[in-house]
């Protein structure tokens, strides 16, 4: 395009908004409006917020630092938040991917059914949301009626009370985090297009060279689905980092109103919901400013221990890798 | 795509097999070739029947009344089925509304999306100007952002301007175009062709009228995901329904399930109904556009 224009323009005179790169600019405007707009001026608005203390009158007051250091040294409930982050993100993602990998390993050949397979497994992750954390919620439920519990018994276990149970908290935990098996389907179908990616003479030669399938994955999938896998594993962290809805509905007993929305003693409270008690019931924007801080942080911490860690323990084959 | 799915398996029995592979060998191989395909989808099989089981519990619970659904042992088959939770959860629980609410919503988000996300992409995968890279990254760098950092601030601007408990917070900044989408939209256009935008120009076609008529009606496959993905996101989105509308005459159907136990005590039966209810949409829009879709993740992945 810009090759024409070039030879055009000394026949031509364009009118300045003709040019190229002003149109590009045009073009774009309306994102770079929207990044200004909704983006950077929120960004640094809600950073003085969180710099910031405001009474119930609505009259801000200034307190440097103070809401950070209070959260990082001296909120027991942020302690135990932090504390269920890690689990949770930690044992979400290996399941995302994980479960992800496997299941685009099995799908990756061709067999009468296989649309169908993929299909099932994908279309449970469209449909995350408070929909089916409620649904989880019931399956998840004490006694006999949950259905996590009805399987259980299958192998002679007894009830297990998930969501309430005053001896073990952690067990709602576990519960939100084995949720994510139901949406390892979004991961799958992008390491199946991924494994599509890598060009089949490269199984091929592994093959005539007598590679087993352990070998085959280890030397010749791992290494050039590495891209993919970090990707995944990014998006997988900060989707992780920011679950709202499950951890909500799983504690909640009727509208939000009701019970501890962080669940029982805490054992259910996310970055985001705690953030949304702070910021939303308790009207402590400074607070909750300053939590959403901290939650950015955390993810640009574990981003870049993923990017660090791909680069130590992966050989990139970078001509190829687009 | 389909080619690359049959290479691998034509490789089973390599072409230029020295003449000392004797027939047992292949006949070997060929039947762990089977017993391997035999295992795959078995565990797959027993996979996709954990996944199911929730979904028709869901289903069959829904089809229920309070007693059958606390009934002990379970009952997959209810019997009466109770279709009246469909009816009564759509006209006497207000569902009939907040679906209205979410619909036009995600409506709107589909068609402002598609048009916002698309036209500034247009911008970035046909034009040259300085900063263009480096814009693009951050494009792709605010997916990165937690929503919630800005939401706070959003909010509180607009409380002032008496936005809260209206419509707009969740419709103006769509107006914008949305990070996913352009880069979507952007990775599709710079697969296109160029020399039909160089014909059009060359005819004296304007960029506006390229990106609407030539460009555009080219672009189908990447229409139909982003509008999928964004109605998606629209239905299910909670966090900012659950901030700016406070009133019950705006909630959308997240929200009617969220505060869904308030009116008439526990009716878990119902609950599920709704839930039925609302996965109904995403189910049938998915199957509509499953064609593109994986297509559509594909051009996601390339990064």
């Amino acid at each position: 395009m810009s090759m024409v224009s070039a030879e055009q323009r000394p026949r031509l005179k364009r009118r300045w908004w003709r040019r190229e790169g002003v149109q590009g600019y045009l073009y774009i405007s309306p994102w770079l409006l929207g990044f200004l707009m909704f983006g950077v001026a929120p960004l640094i608005a809600a950073f003085m917020t969180s710099l910031s203390k405001a009474n119930v009158f609505r009259t801000i007051r200034f307190v440097g630092t103070d809401n950070y250091s209070k959260i990082l040294t001296d909120d027991p409930v942020f302690a135990t938040i932090a504390g269920n982050m890690l689990i949770y993100v930690i044992g979400s993602t290996i399941i995302s991917i994980g479960l992800g990998l496997i299941l685009a390993l099995l799908l990756f050949k061709d067999f009468r059914g296989n649309h169908v397979f993929r299909t099932l497994i994908y279309v449970p992750s469209l449909l995350v949301g408070i929909a089916t954390a409620y649904l989880f919620k019931q399956v998840f439920r004490g006694g006999e009626v949950g259905l996590a519990n009805m399987f259980l018994s299958l192998f002679g276990t007894e009830p297990v009370n998930w969501l309430g149970n005053s001896e073990k908290p952690w067990l709602a935990l576990v519960a939100l985090i084995l949720v994510n098996v139901w949406f390892a389907g979004g991961t799958m179908l992008i390491f199946l297009a991924g494994l599509k990616g890598i060009p089949a003479s490269y199984f091929e030669a592994a093959r005539v060279d007598g590679a087993g399938p352990w070998q085959m994955f280890r030397k010749v999938t791992l290494p050039l689905l590495s891209p993919v896998i970090v990707f995944n594993t990014v998006m997988a962290l900060i989707g992780h980092i920011q679950v709202f809805e499950t951890p909500l509905a799983f504690a909640n007993s009727g509208g939000v109103a009701t019970g501890n929305p962080l669940g029982y003693e805490n054992s259910l409270g996310t970055f985001v919901t705690y953030l949304y008690v702070k910021g939303f019931v308790y009207q402590d924007m400074g607070y909750a400013s300053a939590l959403a801080f901290i939650m950015f942080a955390a993810t640009l911490v574990l981003t870049g221990l993923v990017l660090w860690l791909a680069r130590r323990f992966t050989a990139y084959g970078d001509a190829d890798q687009n | 795509m389909q080619d690359v799915l049959d290479k691998p398996r034509s490789g089973d029995v390599p072409p230029a097999a020295p003449a000392a592979r004797t027939a047992t060998v292949r006949r070997r191989r060929n039947s762990r070739a089977r017993w391997e395909l035999t295992a795959r989808i078995a565990a797959l099989s027993l996979f996709c029947l954990l996944l199911l089981f929730p979904f028709v519990w869901l289903v069959s619970q829904s089809l229920k009344d309070t007693n059958q659904y606390f009934a002990t042992p379970f009952e997959w088959i209810p019997s009466p089925f109770r279709w009246e939770n469909f009816t009564d959860v759509i006209f006497k629980y207000e569902f009939l509304h907040y679906i209205g609410n979410s619909l036009w919503l995600a409506v709107y988000a589909v068609v402002v999306n598609i048009l916002s996300s698309s036209f500034v992409a247009y911008g970035f995968s046909r034009f040259r100007f300085p900063g263009r890279n480096a814009l693009f990254m951050v494009v792709l760098a605010t997916m990165m952002l937690p929503g919630q950092v800005m939401t706070i601030s959003l909010y509180r601007f607009y409380r002032e301007i008496g936005w809260i408990d209206t419509f707009y917070p969740l419709l103006i900044p769509k107006l914008f175009g949305a990070a996913f989408e352009i880069f979507l939209f952007r990775q599709f256009f710079l697969s296109l062709p160029r020399e039909v935008d160089e014909a059009a120009r060359i005819d004296g076609c304007g960029t506006l009228r390229t990106w609407w008529h030539i460009i555009l009606p080219q672009s189908k496959p990447v229409i139909i995901v982003v509008a999928v993905f964004t109605f998606l996101g629209s239905w299910r989105e909670l966090f900012g329904p659950l901030i700016y509308l406070t009133g019950e005459e705006n909630r959308t159907l997240p929200l009617g399930l969220l505060y869904f136990t308030s009116p008439f005590g526990s009716s878990l039966p119902m609950l599920m109904a709704a839930i039925v209810i609302s996965l109904i949409p995403p189910v049938v829009l998915y199957a509509l556009g499953q064609k593109y879709i994986d297509k559509g993740v594909a051009i996601a992945e390339i990064k």
